[in-house]
Protein backbone atom coordinates (compact mmCIF):
# COMPACT_ATOMS: atom_id res chain seq x y z
CA UNK A 1 0.00 0.00 0.00
CA UNK A 2 2.97 2.64 0.83
CA UNK A 3 4.25 1.96 -2.44
CA UNK A 4 1.32 2.71 -4.38
CA UNK A 5 1.11 5.69 -2.42
CA UNK A 6 4.59 6.58 -3.00
CA UNK A 7 4.29 5.47 -6.92
CA UNK A 8 1.27 7.40 -7.18
CA UNK A 9 2.36 10.87 -5.44
CA UNK A 10 5.70 10.55 -8.14
CA UNK A 11 3.17 10.42 -10.49
CA UNK A 12 1.25 13.06 -9.32
CA UNK A 13 4.23 15.32 -9.67
CA UNK A 14 5.47 14.44 -12.55
CA UNK A 15 2.26 13.98 -14.66
CA UNK A 16 1.19 17.63 -13.27
CA UNK A 17 4.08 19.61 -13.85
CA UNK A 18 5.73 20.40 -17.37
CA UNK A 19 8.94 18.55 -16.32
CA UNK A 20 12.22 20.71 -17.09
CA UNK A 21 15.28 18.60 -17.68
CA UNK A 22 18.72 19.78 -19.39
CA UNK A 23 21.23 17.46 -20.13
CA UNK A 24 25.12 19.19 -20.66
CA UNK A 25 28.65 17.51 -20.86
CA UNK A 26 32.31 18.95 -20.24
CA UNK A 27 35.82 17.28 -21.36
CA UNK A 28 39.53 18.52 -21.52
CA UNK A 29 42.14 17.25 -23.30
CA UNK A 30 45.99 18.08 -21.88
CA UNK A 31 49.41 18.09 -22.98
CA UNK A 32 52.37 18.25 -20.64
CA UNK A 33 56.11 18.13 -21.17
CA UNK A 34 57.73 16.73 -17.78
CA UNK A 35 61.25 15.53 -17.50
CA UNK A 36 62.49 15.83 -21.32
CA UNK A 37 59.00 13.96 -22.22
CA UNK A 38 56.02 15.13 -24.15
CA UNK A 39 52.47 13.48 -23.18
CA UNK A 40 48.93 13.97 -24.41
CA UNK A 41 45.97 12.96 -22.11
CA UNK A 42 42.70 12.89 -21.30
CA UNK A 43 41.26 14.55 -18.56
CA UNK A 44 37.38 13.54 -17.73
CA UNK A 45 34.44 13.84 -19.01
CA UNK A 46 31.79 15.40 -17.16
CA UNK A 47 28.16 14.43 -18.00
CA UNK A 48 25.79 17.22 -15.96
CA UNK A 49 21.73 16.54 -15.65
CA UNK A 50 19.50 18.95 -13.65
CA UNK A 51 15.88 18.60 -13.66
CA UNK A 52 13.29 20.58 -12.27
CA UNK A 53 10.15 17.90 -11.42
CA UNK A 54 8.45 20.72 -9.97
CA UNK A 55 8.44 23.90 -8.50
CA UNK A 56 9.94 22.77 -5.33
CA UNK A 57 12.00 19.73 -6.27
CA UNK A 58 14.71 19.28 -8.29
CA UNK A 59 17.57 16.71 -9.21
CA UNK A 60 21.20 17.82 -9.91
CA UNK A 61 23.46 14.44 -11.22
CA UNK A 62 27.35 14.47 -12.00
CA UNK A 63 28.68 11.51 -13.63
CA UNK A 64 32.30 11.55 -14.57
CA UNK A 65 34.42 9.27 -16.82
CA UNK A 66 37.80 9.23 -16.23
CA UNK A 67 41.37 7.51 -16.42
CA UNK A 68 41.98 4.73 -14.27
CA UNK A 69 44.84 1.82 -14.22
CA UNK A 70 42.77 0.35 -12.05
CA UNK A 71 40.01 -0.34 -14.69
CA UNK A 72 40.28 -3.25 -16.74
CA UNK A 73 39.22 -0.44 -19.80
CA UNK A 74 41.27 1.72 -18.41
CA UNK A 75 38.72 4.13 -17.58
CA UNK A 76 35.75 4.33 -14.68
CA UNK A 77 33.09 5.87 -14.09
CA UNK A 78 32.15 8.09 -10.74
CA UNK A 79 29.23 9.25 -9.93
CA UNK A 80 30.77 12.56 -7.91
CA UNK A 81 26.85 14.04 -7.22
CA UNK A 82 23.30 13.06 -6.87
CA UNK A 83 21.78 16.22 -5.40
CA UNK A 84 17.91 16.07 -4.57
CA UNK A 85 17.12 19.37 -3.32
CA UNK A 86 13.42 20.38 -1.98
CA UNK A 87 13.10 24.19 -2.07
CA UNK A 88 10.38 24.31 1.47
CA UNK A 89 11.04 28.28 1.44
CA UNK A 90 11.84 31.47 0.23
CA UNK A 91 15.89 30.56 -0.15
CA UNK A 92 15.90 27.72 1.86
CA UNK A 93 16.72 24.22 0.65
CA UNK A 94 16.82 20.77 2.13
CA UNK A 95 19.33 18.42 -0.02
CA UNK A 96 19.94 14.81 -0.03
CA UNK A 97 22.49 13.18 -2.06
CA UNK A 98 25.95 13.14 -2.81
CA UNK A 99 26.87 16.78 -2.21
CA UNK A 100 30.62 18.66 -3.28
CA UNK A 101 31.12 19.13 0.77
CA UNK A 102 30.68 22.96 0.98
CA UNK A 103 33.66 23.42 2.70
CA UNK A 104 35.28 25.85 0.46
CA UNK A 105 34.89 28.36 -2.42
CA UNK A 106 36.48 25.97 -4.86
CA UNK A 107 35.03 22.46 -4.07
CA UNK A 108 31.73 24.68 -3.87
CA UNK A 109 31.98 26.81 -6.70
CA UNK A 110 33.61 24.20 -9.26
CA UNK A 111 32.29 21.05 -10.90
CA UNK A 112 34.43 18.76 -12.36
CA UNK A 113 34.37 21.13 -15.78
CA UNK A 114 37.56 22.45 -16.55
CA UNK A 115 36.21 25.03 -18.60
CA UNK A 116 35.19 26.87 -15.43
CA UNK A 117 38.25 26.74 -13.82
CA UNK A 118 40.72 29.33 -12.98
CA UNK A 119 43.42 27.25 -13.28
CA UNK A 120 44.38 24.00 -15.15
CA UNK A 121 43.95 21.84 -12.15
CA UNK A 122 43.28 22.23 -8.89
CA UNK A 123 44.79 23.26 -5.62
CA UNK A 124 47.05 20.99 -3.58
CA UNK A 125 44.64 21.02 -0.49
CA UNK A 126 42.47 18.92 -3.50
CA UNK A 127 45.36 17.30 -4.80
CA UNK A 128 46.39 15.76 -1.32
CA UNK A 129 43.27 14.94 0.38
CA UNK A 130 43.22 17.41 2.64
CA UNK A 131 39.78 18.15 2.80
CA UNK A 132 37.06 15.54 2.11
CA UNK A 133 35.77 16.87 -1.44
CA UNK A 134 32.83 14.34 -1.23
CA UNK A 135 29.99 14.19 1.53
CA UNK A 136 26.86 11.63 0.75
CA UNK A 137 24.05 13.05 3.40
CA UNK A 138 21.43 15.10 4.50
CA UNK A 139 21.91 18.69 4.50
CA UNK A 140 19.92 22.21 5.11
CA UNK A 141 21.65 25.30 3.01
CA UNK A 142 20.03 28.88 2.46
CA UNK A 143 21.28 31.33 -0.14
CA UNK A 144 21.40 35.02 -0.86
CA UNK A 145 19.55 35.80 2.76
CA UNK A 146 19.50 39.66 3.64
CA UNK A 147 21.40 42.66 2.15
CA UNK A 148 24.99 40.73 2.68
CA UNK A 149 23.38 38.14 0.41
CA UNK A 150 24.54 35.68 3.42
CA UNK A 151 24.05 31.75 2.60
CA UNK A 152 25.09 28.95 4.81
CA UNK A 153 25.16 25.03 4.64
CA UNK A 154 24.74 22.62 7.27
CA UNK A 155 25.20 19.20 6.07
CA UNK A 156 25.58 15.19 7.91
CA UNK A 157 27.01 12.91 5.88
CA UNK A 158 28.53 9.06 5.97
CA UNK A 159 32.04 10.94 6.65
CA UNK A 160 35.79 10.02 5.75
CA UNK A 161 36.30 5.84 5.43
CA UNK A 162 32.74 5.52 4.31
CA UNK A 163 31.29 5.03 0.80
CA UNK A 164 28.30 5.52 -1.10
CA UNK A 165 26.53 2.98 0.16
CA UNK A 166 27.07 2.33 3.70
CA UNK A 167 28.61 4.26 6.41
CA UNK A 168 31.86 2.36 8.32
CA UNK A 169 30.76 3.49 11.32
CA UNK A 170 28.67 5.11 13.57
CA UNK A 171 29.88 8.33 13.30
CA UNK A 172 28.82 11.09 11.27
CA UNK A 173 30.45 14.14 9.34
CA UNK A 174 29.53 17.46 10.23
CA UNK A 175 30.03 20.22 7.79
CA UNK A 176 28.64 24.02 8.83
CA UNK A 177 29.64 26.65 6.15
CA UNK A 178 28.81 30.32 6.27
CA UNK A 179 29.19 33.22 3.91
CA UNK A 180 28.57 36.31 2.91
CA UNK A 181 28.66 38.41 -0.42
CA UNK A 182 28.92 41.98 0.73
CA UNK A 183 29.52 43.28 -3.29
CA UNK A 184 28.59 41.47 -6.89
CA UNK A 185 31.49 39.29 -7.46
CA UNK A 186 33.26 39.41 -3.64
CA UNK A 187 32.21 36.20 -1.39
CA UNK A 188 33.41 35.68 2.35
CA UNK A 189 33.42 31.99 3.58
CA UNK A 190 34.33 30.16 6.54
CA UNK A 191 33.48 26.80 7.57
CA UNK A 192 33.64 24.02 10.30
CA UNK A 193 34.26 20.39 9.28
CA UNK A 194 34.49 17.41 12.06
CA UNK A 195 34.63 13.49 11.59
CA UNK A 196 35.57 10.74 13.97
CA UNK A 197 37.50 8.67 11.50
CA UNK A 198 37.13 4.85 12.66
CA UNK A 199 40.82 3.09 12.77
CA UNK A 200 41.07 0.70 9.79
CA UNK A 201 38.73 2.92 7.80
CA UNK A 202 40.13 3.09 4.20
CA UNK A 203 41.16 6.49 3.77
CA UNK A 204 43.24 8.80 1.01
CA UNK A 205 45.08 6.48 -1.65
CA UNK A 206 43.88 3.13 -0.75
CA UNK A 207 45.58 4.14 2.51
CA UNK A 208 44.46 2.11 6.09
CA UNK A 209 43.90 4.33 9.31
CA UNK A 210 45.90 2.45 12.27
CA UNK A 211 43.97 4.44 14.60
CA UNK A 212 41.22 6.16 15.26
CA UNK A 213 41.48 10.28 14.30
CA UNK A 214 39.45 12.56 15.28
CA UNK A 215 39.61 15.35 12.59
CA UNK A 216 38.14 19.24 12.93
CA UNK A 217 38.95 21.27 9.91
CA UNK A 218 38.29 24.65 10.04
CA UNK A 219 38.38 26.66 6.44
CA UNK A 220 38.61 30.60 5.36
CA UNK A 221 38.42 32.39 1.78
CA UNK A 222 38.04 35.02 -0.17
CA UNK A 223 36.73 35.36 -3.61
CA UNK A 224 36.86 38.05 -6.02
CA UNK A 225 36.04 37.69 -9.84
CA UNK A 226 35.69 41.11 -11.04
CA UNK A 227 35.60 42.30 -14.88
CA UNK A 228 39.42 43.47 -14.70
CA UNK A 229 40.95 41.39 -11.52
CA UNK A 230 40.48 37.93 -10.24
CA UNK A 231 41.47 36.99 -6.57
CA UNK A 232 41.08 33.56 -4.58
CA UNK A 233 42.90 32.65 -1.51
CA UNK A 234 41.72 29.79 0.84
CA UNK A 235 43.31 27.98 3.70
CA UNK A 236 42.04 24.80 6.05
CA UNK A 237 43.93 24.25 9.46
CA UNK A 238 43.27 20.88 10.52
CA UNK A 239 43.68 19.10 13.82
CA UNK A 240 43.92 15.69 13.87
CA UNK A 241 43.29 14.50 17.28
CA UNK A 242 43.83 10.28 18.08
CA UNK A 243 45.26 8.30 21.46
CA UNK A 244 48.49 7.11 19.96
CA UNK A 245 49.72 10.80 19.22
CA UNK A 246 47.59 13.21 20.38
CA UNK A 247 46.32 16.33 18.47
CA UNK A 248 48.89 17.28 15.58
CA UNK A 249 48.20 20.20 13.61
CA UNK A 250 48.74 20.54 9.97
CA UNK A 251 47.61 23.47 7.58
CA UNK A 252 47.32 23.68 3.57
CA UNK A 253 46.34 26.91 1.85
CA UNK A 254 46.88 28.57 -1.89
CA UNK A 255 46.49 31.79 -3.28
CA UNK A 256 45.50 32.51 -7.18
CA UNK A 257 45.22 35.69 -8.71
CA UNK A 258 44.58 36.70 -12.35
CA UNK A 259 44.26 40.30 -14.43
CA UNK A 260 42.16 40.41 -17.47
CA UNK A 261 44.21 41.88 -19.76
CA UNK A 262 41.47 41.68 -22.32
CA UNK A 263 38.47 39.64 -22.23
CA UNK A 264 39.69 37.29 -23.67
CA UNK A 265 43.27 36.78 -21.86
CA UNK A 266 43.99 36.34 -18.07
CA UNK A 267 47.25 36.00 -17.03
CA UNK A 268 47.53 34.40 -13.62
CA UNK A 269 49.41 32.87 -10.90
CA UNK A 270 48.90 30.58 -7.83
CA UNK A 271 50.84 29.57 -4.89
CA UNK A 272 50.12 26.51 -2.53
CA UNK A 273 51.48 25.24 0.61
CA UNK A 274 50.88 22.54 2.67
CA UNK A 275 52.56 22.12 5.98
CA UNK A 276 52.15 18.93 7.79
CA UNK A 277 52.22 18.12 11.74
CA UNK A 278 55.73 15.47 12.27
CA UNK A 279 53.78 12.85 14.15
CA UNK A 280 50.36 13.54 11.79
CA UNK A 281 48.66 9.88 11.58
CA UNK A 282 46.27 10.44 8.75
CA UNK A 283 48.54 12.78 6.11
CA UNK A 284 50.58 11.79 3.76
CA UNK A 285 53.02 14.28 5.28
CA UNK A 286 54.83 15.39 2.07
CA UNK A 287 55.42 19.04 2.77
CA UNK A 288 55.00 20.97 -0.55
CA UNK A 289 55.42 24.78 -2.02
CA UNK A 290 54.33 24.96 -5.64
CA UNK A 291 53.99 28.18 -7.75
CA UNK A 292 51.89 28.45 -10.89
CA UNK A 293 51.87 30.89 -13.68
CA UNK A 294 49.97 30.62 -16.67
CA UNK A 295 47.66 32.29 -19.30
CA UNK A 296 43.94 31.58 -19.92
CA UNK A 297 42.39 32.62 -23.47
CA UNK A 298 38.60 32.49 -23.39
CA UNK A 299 37.26 31.53 -26.92
CA UNK A 300 34.00 31.58 -25.75
CA UNK A 301 32.37 30.63 -22.58
CA UNK A 302 32.30 26.76 -23.80
CA UNK A 303 35.64 26.79 -24.65
CA UNK A 304 38.87 27.89 -23.14
CA UNK A 305 42.43 27.19 -23.74
CA UNK A 306 45.62 27.33 -20.18
CA UNK A 307 48.96 27.12 -20.65
CA UNK A 308 50.86 26.21 -17.73
CA UNK A 309 54.55 26.58 -15.66
CA UNK A 310 54.14 24.35 -12.12
CA UNK A 311 57.37 24.22 -10.41
CA UNK A 312 56.56 22.25 -7.12
CA UNK A 313 59.16 21.25 -3.94
CA UNK A 314 58.08 18.48 -1.95
CA UNK A 315 59.40 17.00 1.17
CA UNK A 316 59.16 13.36 0.30
CA UNK A 317 59.55 13.42 -3.19
CA UNK A 318 61.88 16.75 -4.24
CA UNK A 319 60.97 18.92 -6.71
CA UNK A 320 59.59 18.61 -10.42
CA UNK A 321 58.59 21.54 -12.95
CA UNK A 322 56.12 21.38 -15.73
CA UNK A 323 54.95 22.57 -18.74
CA UNK A 324 50.67 22.19 -19.52
CA UNK A 325 48.41 22.72 -21.76
CA UNK A 326 45.05 22.47 -21.66
CA UNK A 327 41.62 22.95 -23.83
CA UNK A 328 38.57 22.37 -22.02
CA UNK A 329 34.99 22.70 -23.68
CA UNK A 330 31.21 22.08 -22.95
CA UNK A 331 28.93 20.80 -25.00
CA UNK B 1 28.13 48.05 -37.75
CA UNK B 2 29.81 49.91 -35.19
CA UNK B 3 25.76 51.86 -35.78
CA UNK B 4 23.99 48.68 -35.24
CA UNK B 5 25.46 48.15 -32.16
CA UNK B 6 25.43 51.37 -30.84
CA UNK B 7 21.76 51.06 -31.49
CA UNK B 8 21.30 47.68 -29.59
CA UNK B 9 23.20 49.15 -26.53
CA UNK B 10 20.42 51.54 -26.72
CA UNK B 11 17.51 49.79 -27.18
CA UNK B 12 14.59 50.36 -24.38
CA UNK B 13 13.71 48.09 -21.90
CA UNK B 14 10.11 46.92 -20.49
CA UNK B 15 10.09 45.09 -17.36
CA UNK B 16 7.21 42.37 -17.66
CA UNK B 17 5.86 40.03 -15.34
CA UNK B 18 2.56 37.36 -14.87
CA UNK B 19 0.09 39.21 -12.44
CA UNK B 20 0.94 36.71 -9.56
CA UNK B 21 4.04 36.80 -8.29
CA UNK B 22 6.21 39.79 -9.11
CA UNK B 23 5.48 42.98 -7.47
CA UNK B 24 4.06 45.98 -9.54
CA UNK B 25 6.68 48.39 -8.46
CA UNK B 26 10.45 47.44 -8.16
CA UNK B 27 13.66 48.96 -7.08
CA UNK B 28 16.36 48.51 -9.85
CA UNK B 29 18.85 47.00 -6.88
CA UNK B 30 15.68 44.20 -6.17
CA UNK B 31 15.28 43.45 -9.68
CA UNK B 32 18.70 43.03 -10.80
CA UNK B 33 19.07 40.21 -7.78
CA UNK B 34 15.65 38.58 -9.06
CA UNK B 35 16.93 38.64 -12.40
CA UNK B 36 20.50 37.00 -11.43
CA UNK B 37 18.75 34.50 -10.03
CA UNK B 38 19.36 35.28 -6.20
CA UNK B 39 15.67 35.02 -5.37
CA UNK B 40 13.71 31.96 -5.54
CA UNK B 41 10.21 32.81 -4.91
CA UNK B 42 8.57 35.77 -4.55
CA UNK B 43 6.92 37.41 -1.25
CA UNK B 44 3.52 35.41 -1.90
CA UNK B 45 5.50 32.18 -2.60
CA UNK B 46 5.13 31.70 -6.06
CA UNK B 47 8.69 30.18 -7.95
CA UNK B 48 9.98 33.54 -9.97
CA UNK B 49 10.83 32.29 -13.53
CA UNK B 50 12.84 34.71 -15.61
CA UNK B 51 12.61 34.90 -19.42
CA UNK B 52 14.94 37.05 -21.15
CA UNK B 53 16.43 37.71 -24.96
CA UNK B 54 18.62 35.39 -26.19
CA UNK B 55 21.82 37.08 -25.68
CA UNK B 56 22.65 37.06 -29.59
CA UNK B 57 19.45 39.23 -30.30
CA UNK B 58 19.72 43.11 -29.98
CA UNK B 59 17.16 43.16 -27.18
CA UNK B 60 19.66 40.37 -25.35
CA UNK B 61 22.71 42.39 -26.14
CA UNK B 62 21.07 45.17 -23.97
CA UNK B 63 19.90 42.87 -21.51
CA UNK B 64 23.54 41.98 -20.69
CA UNK B 65 24.77 45.56 -20.89
CA UNK B 66 22.43 47.40 -18.82
CA UNK B 67 20.74 44.75 -16.31
CA UNK B 68 23.78 42.36 -15.54
CA UNK B 69 26.65 44.55 -16.71
CA UNK B 70 28.22 41.50 -18.88
CA UNK B 71 29.27 40.86 -21.99
CA UNK B 72 26.86 38.27 -23.94
CA UNK B 73 29.55 35.19 -22.66
CA UNK B 74 29.75 36.41 -19.40
CA UNK B 75 26.17 35.67 -18.90
CA UNK B 76 25.85 32.85 -20.94
CA UNK B 77 28.67 31.82 -18.79
CA UNK B 78 26.91 32.91 -15.17
CA UNK B 79 24.33 30.89 -15.89
CA UNK B 80 25.76 27.76 -16.60
CA UNK B 81 28.09 28.18 -13.22
CA UNK B 82 24.80 28.82 -11.65
CA UNK B 83 22.82 25.97 -12.84
CA UNK B 84 25.42 23.35 -12.63
CA UNK B 85 26.55 24.11 -9.13
CA UNK B 86 23.13 23.42 -7.81
CA UNK B 87 22.30 26.91 -7.21
CA UNK B 88 19.41 27.96 -9.55
CA UNK B 89 17.41 27.43 -12.67
CA UNK B 90 18.37 28.97 -15.70
CA UNK B 91 16.17 31.88 -17.55
CA UNK B 92 14.32 30.60 -20.49
CA UNK B 93 15.74 32.19 -23.28
CA UNK B 94 13.37 33.25 -26.48
CA UNK B 95 14.38 34.86 -30.19
CA UNK B 96 11.22 37.47 -30.12
CA UNK B 97 9.48 39.94 -28.00
CA UNK B 98 6.11 38.50 -28.57
CA UNK B 99 7.52 34.47 -27.57
CA UNK B 100 9.10 35.91 -24.47
CA UNK B 101 5.45 37.83 -23.82
CA UNK B 102 3.28 34.83 -24.57
CA UNK B 103 5.59 32.87 -22.17
CA UNK B 104 5.36 35.26 -19.29
CA UNK B 105 1.40 35.97 -19.68
CA UNK B 106 0.77 31.95 -19.52
CA UNK B 107 3.73 31.64 -16.45
CA UNK B 108 2.99 32.79 -13.13
CA UNK B 109 5.91 33.56 -11.03
CA UNK B 110 7.63 34.58 -14.57
CA UNK B 111 9.30 37.96 -15.01
CA UNK B 112 11.53 39.17 -17.79
CA UNK B 113 12.48 41.95 -19.88
CA UNK B 114 11.35 42.83 -23.44
CA UNK B 115 11.96 45.63 -25.93
CA UNK B 116 8.63 46.06 -27.30
CA UNK B 117 5.82 47.78 -24.81
CA UNK B 118 4.62 44.86 -23.11
CA UNK B 119 1.73 43.37 -24.92
CA UNK B 120 -0.79 41.76 -23.20
CA UNK B 121 1.66 41.41 -19.83
CA UNK B 122 1.93 43.48 -16.95
CA UNK B 123 4.45 46.24 -17.13
CA UNK B 124 6.68 46.75 -13.54
CA UNK B 125 7.99 49.86 -12.93
CA UNK B 126 11.44 50.26 -11.93
CA UNK B 127 12.28 53.18 -9.85
CA UNK B 128 9.08 54.37 -10.95
CA UNK B 129 10.27 54.47 -14.44
CA UNK B 130 8.52 52.53 -17.16
CA UNK B 131 11.03 51.24 -19.59
CA UNK B 132 14.77 51.25 -18.54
Amino acid sequence: MKKFALLFFLFCILHTYGQNTTIKGFVDVNTLYQDKKLSFNLGEQDLFINSELNDRFTFLGETVFKFSLQSPTTFDISIERIVMKYNFSGNHNIVLGKHHTPINYWNDTYHHGRVFFPTIGRPLLFEDNFIPLHTTGLGIQGQNLGDSRFGYDVLIGNGIGSNDFTDNDKAKSVTVAAHIKPIDNLRFGASFYHDDISAGAKIHDGHVLTHEVKQQLYSASVAYFGKKFEFLTEGTFARNNSDSTGGQNSIGMYAYTGVKLHEKFVPYVRFDFMDYAEEEIYFNKNDAVSIITGLRYVINYLAVVKLEYQYQDRKLTGSTSKVTAQVAIGF
Amino acid sequence: MVSVLVHAQDLPLTVVSNSKGAPEEMKFTSLKSVLRGEKLRWPDGTKITIALMKTNTPGGSSICRKIYNMSADELNKYWLALVFQGKGQAPVFFNSASELEAFIAQTPGAIGITTSTGGNTRTVSVDGKKTL
